[in-house]
């Protein structure tokens, strides 16, 4: 019984937390096309300004959160106007400045503070119980976070006018621009919030599991399963792409072990893209 | 369809010897340097050379498949397995490490082969992540998490002898690769690569072709990945994942997808340039990205395009006239 | 009969592109597809050459039945053909676009190729030879070295031809060879059109402009993806069927 209310707690976290991520990767690359492979290392460079912020200048951690989300937004629109946007369509020279970036970053971190584990602080202490089941409140907190940041995304995206330009844009580009949407606006807009929505993310995996150098790596493979399974612009099939793996990442390693379950997990989206390599979301990628 | 000049004609030797002459120069480098941790670095250069130019071998067919760092790791688990469990020598693991890896990337072709290119470079991708875990889920056989140790040694300690070995084993891929590309084979693979309905309708069966080409550039990454096996004796799945992948796929970018030498150019650059930056220690990624950046904004054709974009610049300048356009791209 | 399609269907989801197709066609014939836009001339030709597969009907070719066969094979079989877009080899020069189109005969085996063997070198001279005769033939020699990509559009769909031509045909199927032509270039490839006739090869020409009639000995009408009309050029001309579906629909002929 704790198993199961554990296993499905996880399965919440991380199906929330990958959806998550993936939104922000989802956003620049069914607009623009653009694959953004460093999105990984913007999810872990975010958990790290968290921990910077809470250990080094000794804030609140979820004033650290809402900071490093800003952070982490304006850098993505500043890598989205000046290293992606002049070379929409050029795949080549876009996987090249996104392995320059997830260098710059993954140095960085390395330098600033090595290769040991850390984590962040947990959001919340204690643990609930009722009847024979108990929750950590943390665990709670966290889905909480998740869920009502992906709920705001999909009020944003269906419900305001820029959420809208932003549909427009993904399904006909010139379209939206001859309408009169301002495309680099909108572009901008969903770069920062994807990026804020990663590194806030960043840190709520931070503390819920710990920061390491690799987790951006471990992350992007997430994302593009995501992103590839749903479709090219489709966000609903996102979150069911997500629930998906998140099922298959918490549940699978209960029977065999981690590395086997994420190569059967890898292997079952493999064989998905070979039946309907479009995703079973989206419109076809003009690619 | 290019000019034959007679065997004898001395303008058909001016290219063949210089390259003869910089061979022969880097074969007595460590004689000159002495360094072993240098030899090292070489070593390891000329390995990934071999893969670097596989890669790009498959991309002048119009595919460009991610999971070219997995293939590797695939002739190297395959060759360590073979030399650990079954005592096989090197002789006979390295040939059966590249057709491992060319029977898998054919087999895995085959079905692949009709997505169209971002459905195939994704779909590579999940196929090169999965093989890691596959390595790192093989328990006992392929030592999972903690690598395959206990590989036979090709060398012993003798650093300079793997220097030669892998040299000559470089010129003779590099040799090899040349002669694919710039036959008739090539050619037809160029051609598939800009128009599959036209190459289709004069004969040429470019389902077959782009798997044909596929195997081939996979048996050399895996028999650069056996070799490196030897060489090392101790393999860990994270050298073979996405990583390195991406990484192969830089080193082709920064030397240039258009030429042969421009994978060539790539891995020694971005090899070779952060350890004699030494000093850097730490910071010498940084390099790298830097590296990258500078082609990506300045010359997205690669460094090949360098001297091109160099002697047009010069000529600008000397004109004073305004050129709209990089010639002979 | 050197080709002959019996009751070829092409159904697309709810759209039945072509319905029931028959043609035959003689050997030494040059017989005319004609139609207005739309009407399913091309598929019939994408039909023949297996680059779509059909849902019903068959397809035989010089005795042989080519129904499931694909481009390749087809090509191997003794049928070139152009294609109504003229895609390219963009990158290669208008030589090196005709010299890879050799890629059926002379055939070299690959490790002749690989290993530069005597063989491989005289089937490359002979192919190089061939490749300027054919060039000479369609007036493409002038520009043997310039890009493809860089040509105009006339010389482009010359090209076209020439890669076709490539194949030593037996029979050839040629897609809107006038359309964006000039005057001159439409005389030009008429006169080439005829000459590759009396060689021996079979053509069947698909096209909305009526002009290329004078050239057939047969035309077949096509609307709508059903035969309409078949018979003499002069015959279908009169025909009132055929110029309802013409004229009907305000379709403008010529270039």
């Amino acid at each position: 019984m704790e198993l199961a209310v554990a296993t499905i707690t996880n399965l919440l976290i991380l199906s929330s937390m990958y959806i998550l991520v993936a939104l922000g990767f989802a956003f620049l690359f069914n607009m623009l096309g653009i694959p953004n492979f460093a999105h990984g290392a913007i999810y872990m460079l975010g958990g790290y300004i968290g921990l910077a912020l809470i250990s080094a200048v000794g804030i609140n951690q979820w004033a650290a959160l809402i900071i490093a989300a800003v952070a982490m937004g304006a850098f993505g629109v500043f890598l989205e106007r000046f290293c992606f946007r002049p070379f929409v369509g050029d795949f080549n020279r876009i996987i090249m400045v996104c392995v320059a970036v997830i260098v710059i970053l993954q140095t960085s971190v390395n330098i600033i503070v090595g290769t040991q584990i850390v984590s962040l602080p947990p959001f919340a202490e204690g643990v609930l119980r009722i009847g024979l089941v108990s929750v950590s409140y943390e665990r709670i907190a966290t889905f909480a976070v998740g869920a009502f940041l992906l709920g705001a995304v999909v009020w944003f995206v269906n419900r305001t006018k820029w959420g809208q330009q932003m549909q427009a844009i993904s399904q006909d580009i010139e379209g939206a621009f001859l309408q009169g949407i301002k495309v680099h606006r909108i572009s901008a807009l969903a770069s920062f919030i994807g990026c804020a929505l990663a590194a806030i993310a960043g840190c709520m995996i931070g503390a819920y599991l710990s920061l390491g150098p690799f987790m951006g790596d471990f992350m992007l493979v997430k994302v593009l399963i995501l992103a590839i399974l749903s479709g090219v612009g489709s966000i609903s099939g996102i979150f069911i792409a997500g629930l998906v793996l998140g099922a298959l990442d918490s549940i699978l390693p209960l029977f065999i072990s981690g590395a086997a379950s994420d190569a059967v997990a890898v292997g079952i989206v493999v064989v998905l893209l070979l039946i309907r390599p479009q995703g079973f979301f989206g419109h076809e990628a003009e690619m | 369809m290019i000019k034959q000049l007679s065997i004898t004609d001395k303008r058909k030797w001016t290219k063949p010897s210089i390259l003869a002459g910089l061979v022969v120069l880097i074969a007595l480098l460590p004689v000159i340097h002495g360094s072993s941790y240098i030899t090292h670095i070489f070593i390891l250069t000329f390995i990934y050379i071999i893969a670097a130019v596989s890669l790009r071998t498959i991309t002048i067919s119009g595919q460009f498949p991610l999971a070219h760092g997995a293939f590797m790791g695939i002739g190297a688990y395959i060759a360590g397995m073979a030399s650990k469990w079954l005592g096989w020598p090197p002789w006979l693991t390295m040939p059966l490490g590249g057709l491992m890896a060319m029977g898998i990337g054919m087999l895995i072709g085959y079905p692949f082969a009709r997505l169209r290119a971002l459905y195939y470079a994704m779909g590579s991708l999940f196929f090169g992540i999965g093989v890691t875990y596959i390595i790192y889920a093989g328990g006992i056989w392929t030592g999972g998490y903690a690598g395959l140790v206990g590989i036979q040694s090709m060398f012993g300690s003798s650093k300079v002898a793997y220097y030669y070995f892998f040299l000559g084993l470089t010129v003779v891929c590099l040799l090899a690769l040349y002669r694919f590309e710039f036959s008739r084979i090539g050619i037809t693979l160029k051609a598939i690569a800009q128009s599959h309905l036209v190459a289709s309708s004069v004969g040429i069966n470019e389902g077959w072709y782009r798997i044909m080409v596929v195997g081939v550039g996979c048996f050399f990454a895996g028999l650069a990945g056996a070799g490196y096996a030897h060489y090392n004796t101790v393999l860990s799945p994270a050298s073979f994942g996405f990583m390195a992948t991406l990484w192969l796929v830089m080193y082709v970018l920064l030397g240039g997808i258009k030429s042969f030498a421009g994978p060539i150019i790539g891995t020694t650059i971005l090899v070779l340039l952060p350890e004699f930056a030494r000093d850097l220690k730490v910071y010498s990624p940084y390099l790298s990205a830097f590296l990258l950046l500078i082609v990506v904004f300045l010359m997205p054709q690669g460094l090949v395009s360098l001297p091109k974009l160099v002697m047009s610049w010069y000529s600008e300048r000397k004109k004073g006239k305004k050129i709209t356009h990089v010639p002979g791209n | 009969m050197f080709l002959e399609t019996k009751g070829l269907t092409k159904r697309f989801g709810g759209l039945t592109a072509v319905n029931h197709f028959d043609m035959y066609v003689n050997k030494g014939e040059i017989v005319g597809l004609i139609g207005p836009n739309g009407a399913g001339k091309t598929t019939i030709f994408n039909l023949i050459t297996g680059f779509i597969r059909l849902t019903k009907g068959q397809i035989i070719f010089d005795g042989k039945d080519i129904t499931r066969k694909k481009p390749h094979q087809v090509a191997r079989l003794g049928i070139g053909r152009t294609f109504q877009l003229n895609p390219l080899f963009a990158d290669f020069t208008v030589l090196q676009n005709v010299s890879a189109s050799f890629h059926l005969h002379p055939r070299s085996s690959l490790l002749d190729i690989y290993f530069n063997t005597k063989k491989y070198r005289r089937n490359e001279a002979y192919i190089l030879e061939q490749s300027l005769e054919i060039m000479r033939l369609v007036g493409l020699d002038k520009v043997k070295d310039e890009l493809a990509k860089n040509l105009p559009h006339g010389y482009q769909k010359m090209l076209g031809i020439a890669r076709a031509l490539a194949v030593k045909p037996k029979l050839l199927l040629l897609d809107e060879p006038i359309a964006g032509m000039n005057p001159d270039e439409i005389e030009f490839t008429m006169t080439g059109i005829e000459k590759t006739k009396q060689q021996g090869t079979t053509i069947v020409v698909v096209e909305h402009n009526m002009r290329i009639m004078d050239l057939c000995d047969r035309v077949v009408v096509i609307n709508f993806g059903q035969k309409i009309a078949e018979g003499r050029p002069k015959e279908v001309r009169e025909n009132e069927e055929v110029t309802r579906a013409y004229f009907g629909d305000e379709h403008v002929a010529g270039s």
